[in-house]
Formats: C-alpha cells, structure tokens, sequence
C-alpha cells in the first residue's frame, strides 16, 4: 500500500473485540493512515436510559431497534463527512444491513474483522454478504461457508498484539507483590476453565478476571473479587506472573483441553509481553508458532508435567519468553495484520483504493512552511505523502488550542474553499 | 457449588418438559432447585427426585405471609442462576427476589421486563408455526448449554402389559376429540395392543365425557372399561400410566407423564396443538397431527371453520390406518409422525401423509441447533434464515448469549 488512506474503524458497544478495534486503529495510524475512530461506546449511555424506561418487552426491543438505527446513522453521517477509503468493522460492530448498503452506495467499502469463534455467534451468516470483505480467525469450514453466504473475499487474519502496549515493564516491588504469583490465569471462567484449574490451585495460583462467581474452591483465589481486569492491569499481571496459564475457553467441562482451531488474543499478547505462557495447543497454532517458541500442552496431564518442570527451571522459561517475542515482534503485531489486510483488499478490491483528491499536503504549501508542514505531519503519525485534505481533518480533530502553523493550514482551506486555487 | 433455579410456573405438562434441561444442569454438577406451582409439587418430586423443590400459590389465591416466607428462603439459597421459563407476571414479579444479573430467559429488572436473545429468537419463530417446530423442552433447555443427550431425557417407550389408556379431554377443549371420535380410534386401536383393558384418565371435569365414551362403545370394549376419572390422585395416576400398553390423548400432561414413564403414546393433535413444539418427548410414539391450512391455529383465536380439523379423525381411512393396515392413504389434512431426534432434540418424523413446512422446519431445526453449538460444522448457511431469527440488539447491545455462559 503505497498512498495514506483514510480508515473509518468502528468499534463495537462492548466485549472483547472492543480494544481490538483501538489496537487497529492504533496500528493504522502507525502505518500512516488518516484514521478516525466511530467510538460506540459512547453511546452506551442512551442504552442505559432505554433500559430503566419500565415499558413493555416489546416496545423495548422496538426502542433498542431504533436506538441502533441512529447508531448506524450516525456512522453513515460520520463516513459521509470524512470520505473514508475504508470502513473497519470490528465484530459486533453496530453496523446494520441497511447501512452496510448505503456505504456500497456511497462507494465506500467495507470491512469486518469477526474475531470472534463463528460458532459461538450465528448473525454472521446474514451479514458476511453486505461487508466487501470478511476477515476472521478460523480457516476451514469457515472460509468456504463465508463463500456459499455470498462473500466472495473471506480472508483468514489472526488475532495480534501491541508492541506500544503488550511490552515488558519494570514493575515496583509493591506491583509484583499485587500483580505477581507463581501461576496465574486472566480471564472469564468459562466451565472448562473452572473444573480444570481446581487441580491446579497448589500451584501458588491467581486467578484474574470476571465470571467466577459460585466456585467455592477457587474463590479464594479469585483476585479482587471477580472484578474485570483493565488492559493496563492485564499486563502487569502478565509481567509479574512467572508461569501465565492460558487455556482456551470451551462451553463443555467436560473436554478441558479443548483442541479448538483459532488462537486467542492472550497467546500474542502473553508473548509480545516477553511473559512466559504454557498455553493449550491449537490446531492454527503451529503456523503462528514455533515449538520452541511456545511451551504447550495437550491434556491435563501434560499441564500439570509442564508446570511442575517451568516452575523449576526459571532459565528455560526465559528462553521461551525471549523467542516467543521475538516472533510476535516479527510477524504478529497489529500493523502487520493491518497491512496484510490493506494488501488483501487492494489485491481483491477493483479499481481500490482510488488516487488520492487533491495532492499531497507538502506540495500544497509555499515552500517556506513545507518544514514545519512535514513536522507537523509526523507528529500527527500521517505519512509525508498524505494529502492536504488528510492534514486538514487531522487537524480539525484535534482538541484545545491549536499552535499558530496550525491554525493558518485551517485558514488556508478555508481561503482555499472561499476563493479556490492553489495554495501556493 | 452453588445451587440454581428453574423457576416453572406452568401446568402439568410444562413441569414434565423441563426435563432436559433440569438434566443439563444437574449434569453440569449444579444442585437444582424447582419452583413450581403448589398444586405440582408432588409432581415435581416424583419426576425430580436430585432436585428440592420449593412451591409458590401460582394458580390459586396466595397467603401472603407464606408467600414472603417462601420468597425470603429462595432469595436467600444463593442462586449461581435462577432460570425464569415463563412468560408471565407471576414469574416476572417473582424474578425481582434475585440478582438481576442471575436471572436468564425472563426477568423483571428495575420495573422493566427483559428477555434474553434466546427467548427473543423463540418468539421469534413462534409468528410462524407451521415452519417453526423447536420441542418446548429443548426450547427451554437451551436456556443452560451444554444441554443433556436428547437420548436420555426419557426412556425409550415400549408396552408394559395394561392395556390401552385414554387420556380424556385437555385443558382446551377445541383440541381434544370428542367421545364420538375416540370410540372409533379405541376400537381402532385396541386389536393392535394384544391386550384387553381400557382405562380412562382424568380429571372430575372429564367424567361426563368418560360416561358418554362408554356408551358409544359396543358392549364388547364398554364391559372392558375402567373409568378412573377424578378417582386417581397423583401416585394412582403415576402408577396406572405407568402400566399401560399404551396411552390414546390429546396434547396433555397425561401425555408427557407417559412419555416421561417410557409408555408409548398415540396422539391425536388438532386445532393449535402442534407436535413438533409439545409432541411427546423420546423415542417410541406416534403423534397423528392435523395439518389442514389453517394449522396449528392461535388458541386465543375463535375458529372460522368449524373445527374443521377433527373431521380427519373421524374418517374411515384414519381408523383403517390407526388398526395398522398398510398402503392406505391418510385422509387430507392428517399426518402421521414417528418421533425421533436429531441435531438439536426431540423432532417428529413423516411416515403417513404430507408433511407441509418440513423443508423451511429442518433449516430452522438446524439454525436454532447451531445456536446451541449443536449440530456441527456440516450446514450451508443461512443468510435470510438468520436475517429473520437474529436481531440487531440479540448481539450488537449487551446482552446474555446462550453459548457464552460461564456457568
């Protein structure tokens, strides 16, 4: 992708997908495209108040209708204003039919990222089609079922992490206190999750994260009573830890280990943290990991073998923790996943994405301010060769007071609209 | 572990369709707790014995001081879930006692009744009858995945040497057949059976009718007759079905207590009973379904045709198929059905007639199984059958999904 794009990521309302869509459009801006960010969250709110007006049933559901029709309007609005070259849609993204069909019409293409388990939710099924195109996180069948719902430009793209984000830290000794144990495990308690880590609390285990509740043997080693964890936490933890459990969710307590195909989001950031991590072997995983670069285990049995030798054996954990960041430096961080995205769509997306409006924003100043022009393009994580109309709406967006430069490019677009010409 | 709840205010036959789910749970480890009707509590033992049951008044006038006591002890039990079956006030009101967040299938949270998605798809599927078709029991057993083996829910049915019961009217009469219609399927019936004895089930309300039975009855089967209507009390009734060859009904709690006891049923469902939503549960029965047009028809709505519906069953080629006679064909507008399982539970098969709606039945079967994460990968999908069974807010608000439970 040579040319800055501008990208429309919109996030869901809510779950785990959520900070996905933040770590996107984080990346994106880091390869130096023009991103604006549809922030649903903030109008979780509005959903609050429907939820205590006290009416029927089903003049709530009309109503939660309706509130999400002005959701979807208001992403149309916002993709009207900005022209986006992209729309990026995280699962559960509030993103309805009817407005994934006026995007087509608007020539604006779309984008969902599914990272959730397909089988898990079923409204994929009527959606795929109205996307242009439809990445997720599992291969077969899901790629040839994409395929017979009408989307022809299904592409697998796993799950990644955030170098700026998921990264070693230098914790306090009061923060290993709090965040640190011999084992630990972050996450919701799923049923395999609960039977399986009641053989393991001799192990000096924490458990973090929500869903716990009604376990007596493992309360005790619920931290901060079931509360969710925050991202920031989360990697604390990750550091402070000395073996990071992480298995694999499964509805059935009765497979522990579950064997699933897609790889969870904790596996990259686990690695990327340079934590270590003995993780449930995945049928995806061998491609996205070496052997020596992550310690697995297939059953119950080789959890227990495993822990009982990594507790041991400090060095060999490091070793593993060290190779394990390496690859995810190398190959899983989130801009990777966004440029393998942006290829993808250029390869599958004719005549896509257009030549840019306008020219670029350094040819269209005088060249006495193209300096502090280029400065300030770099500041703003926009590429040198990102349009005028990119540096403008980046500058719109930003809050409080703008520096004097600043403020004349606005003047100048204004005169520009006013008066036409070039700027020079 | 903490115990859950399976709030089932309902009548007779509601409380047996529970099973599966109260399997589900108690497979899961959970102890299971029952809040039931006063009046079913004695049922609810029987059918239930791991599990304790707690009564409330649902259906007669409440004491309001054993009410509190009552409310005081459930509310105090500690609950990981409290599952709400009904849609109803009653049970709406009765939720507010717990954790709204505890609550699944229907609650009553700060003044304002919510439903879970899965709930919302039922009703969902429901506006469309004849191409729906998801067992009650299974319906409510998805409230709680992983749901327990359809298989093992009731015994596979087979004669247990008492002759041939007749279940006597329903709590609807328009879909009950009347004593004329049900002296000739007994006739029909009984050579098939091998043994000779009639009994006759029901409540006192159902004596007049059983009187009229018998007269209609050449002398021959009349002197066979036992009528036990309004004479049995529960453990009678539990002990008389339980013997049957076989038992004659209507869509009834008799019904499902047969199915329940693994003793086959032939039933007979007209007007807006409809066997692939309450037919019985298990392998073993036959269900002899009206499928004119108009069925299965709304039970709040008067009838256009004149119970049009019944006639099949008086036909002389329903009583000729009934006496098990091959290569006849069934009258128009009756089907016969074998039940049966698949993906997603009990589902009843064709083996006589026209099965209208089958086609869009077996696609909506499998979109409901697959969310339950039942069935497998080994589906097509289904875009406009999701576009109709999954709305907006089912996933893009917050909202309790079936298969992300953590329980």
């Amino acid at each position: 992708m040579n040319r800055s794009l501008r990208v429309l990521v919109v996030l869901p309302m809510y779950g785990g997908s959520l900070p996905i869509g933040r770590y996107c459009a984080r990346a994106l801006t880091g390869l130096g495209h023009c991103v604006e960010v549809f922030d649903a969250p903030e109008f979780y709110g509005a959903f609050s108040a429907l939820k205590g007006l006290r009416v029927t049933s089903e003049r709530l559901e009309h109503l939660e209708h309706a509130f999400l029709q002005v959701v979807a309007q208001a992403i149309l609005a916002k993709a009207d204003t900005f022209r986006p070259d992209l729309v990026l849609a995280l699962a559960q993204a509030p993103l309805s039919r009817q407005a994934l069909k006026r995007l087509r019409q608007m020539g604006i293409p779309s984008v969902m990222w599914f990272v959730e388990d397909f089988r898990l939710f079923t409204y994929w099924e009527s959606y795929a089609a109205h996307y242009d195109a439809f990445a997720v996180i599992q291969k077969e069948p899901l790629l040839t079922k994409l395929a017979a719902a009408g989307q022809p430009n299904a592409l697998y793209l796993p799950l990644a992490a955030d170098p700026d984000f998921h990264a070693p830290l230098e914790l306090s000794s009061v923060e290993k206190r709090v965040y640190g144990s011999e084992v630990s495990f972050l996450g919701a308690g799923y049923p395999n999750r609960r039977v399986a880590f009641k053989e393991l609390v001799s192990y000096g285990l924490k458990i973090w994260g929500s869903d716990w509740e009604g376990e007596d043997v493992l309360q005790a080693y619920v931290q901060r009573g079931g509360e969710r964890v925050s991202p920031e936490d989360a990697v604390k933890i990750f550091n402070a830890t000395a073996v990071n459990l992480n298995l694999h969710s499964s509805i059935s307590a009765r497979d522990l280990v579950s064997g699933g195909d897609f790889v969870n989001p904790r596996t990259f950031e686990l690695a990327m943290c340079g934590a270590f991590q003995l993780v449930d072997e995945r049928s995806l995983m061998g491609e996205l990991f070496a052997p020596g670069e992550l310690a697995t285990f297939g059953s119950m049995l080789e959890l227990h073998e495993s822990l009982r030798h990594f507790l041991a054996h400090p060095e060999e954990r490091d070793a593993y923790a060290e190779r394990a960041r390496n690859r995810a430096l190398a190959e899983h961080t989130y801009q990777a996943r966004m440029r393998t995205l942006l290829e993808f769509l250029e390869s599958r997306l004719e005549g896509w994405p257009r030549s840019a409006e306008g020219g670029n924003a350094l040819d269209a100043l005088p060249e006495e301010h193209r300096e502090a022009a280029a400065r300030l393009l770099g500041e703003l994580g926009l590429s040198p060769e990102a349009p005028f109309a990119d540096l403008v709406w980046a500058l719109r967006a930003k809050a409080g007071k703008l520096s004097p430069v600043e403020t004349a490019i606005l003047f100048l677009d204004e005169w520009r609209k006013q008066y036409g010409g070039g700027a020079g | 572990m903490k115990p859950v709840l399976v709030m089932q205010l309902a009548r007779f036959g509601d409380l047996l369709q529970t099973k599966r789910l109260v399997a589900g749970l108690e497979q899961s480890g959970r102890p299971v707790h029952l809040l039931v009707d006063a009046s079913l509590a004695g049922l609810a033992g029987l059918v239930y014995p791991r599990a304790t049951v707690h009564a409330v008044a649902a259906h007669s006038r409440p004491d309001l001081a054993a009410l509190q006591q009552g409310v005081r002890e459930l509310a105090e039990a500690g609950f990981r879930r409290v599952y709400n079956l009904n849609y109803s006030g009653l049970s709406a009101a009765l939720s507010t006692a717990f954790d709204p967040e505890t609550v699944r299938g229907h609650r009553l949270e700060q003044g304002q009744l919510k439903r879970d998605p899965w709930a919302a798809m039922a009703f969902r599927w429901t506006r469309r009858r004849r191409q729906a078709g998801v067992n009650l029991a299974d319906f409510w057993a998805g409230y709680a995945p992983p749901l327990a083996e359809a298989s093992t829910v009731n015994p596979a049915a087979g004669p247990k040497g008492g002759g041939l019961g007749v279940a006597l009217a329903g709590r609807d009469p328009r879909r009950s057949p009347p004593p004329r219609v049900l002296a000739g399927v007994i006739q029909a019936l009984l050579p098939t059976l091998g043994t000779a004895g009639v009994t006759l089930l029901g409540t006192a309300a159902e004596r007049p009718a059983a009187k009229e039975l018998t007269a209609l009855l050449p002398e021959r089967v009349a002197r066979l007759v036992t009528d036990l209507t309004g004479r049995t009390n529960l453990e009678q009734l539990v002990d008389t079905v339980a013997g049957l060859d076989r038992l004659l009904t209507p869509d009834t709690g008799i019904m499902h207590l047969a199915a329940h006891l693994g003793v086959p049923v032939t039933a007979l469902f007209l007007s807006n009973a409809w066997c692939h939503e309450t037919g019985p549960y298990g392998l073993g029965h036959t269900v002899w379904q009206a499928t004119l047009d108009c069925a299965p028809c709304l039970e709040s709505a008067p009838c256009p045709n004149e119970v049009a519906c019944l006639e099949p069953f008086a036909s002389r080629e329903f009583l000729r198929l009934v006496s098990g006679k091959s290569g006849v064909e069934p009258p128009a507008g009756l089907t016969g059905f074998r039940t049966g399982f698949d993906a997603l539970g009990a589902c009843c098969e064709p083996f006589c007639g026209a099965d209208p709606g089958r086609g869009e039945r077996l696609a909506l079967r499998a979109f409901a199984a697959r969310s339950l994460g039942l069935g497998g990968d080994g589906y097509q999908p289904a875009p406009a059958l999701a576009e109709d069974m999954v709305a907006d807010p089912d996933f893009m608000l917050p909202k309790h999904q079936a298969l992300l439970e953590t329980l």
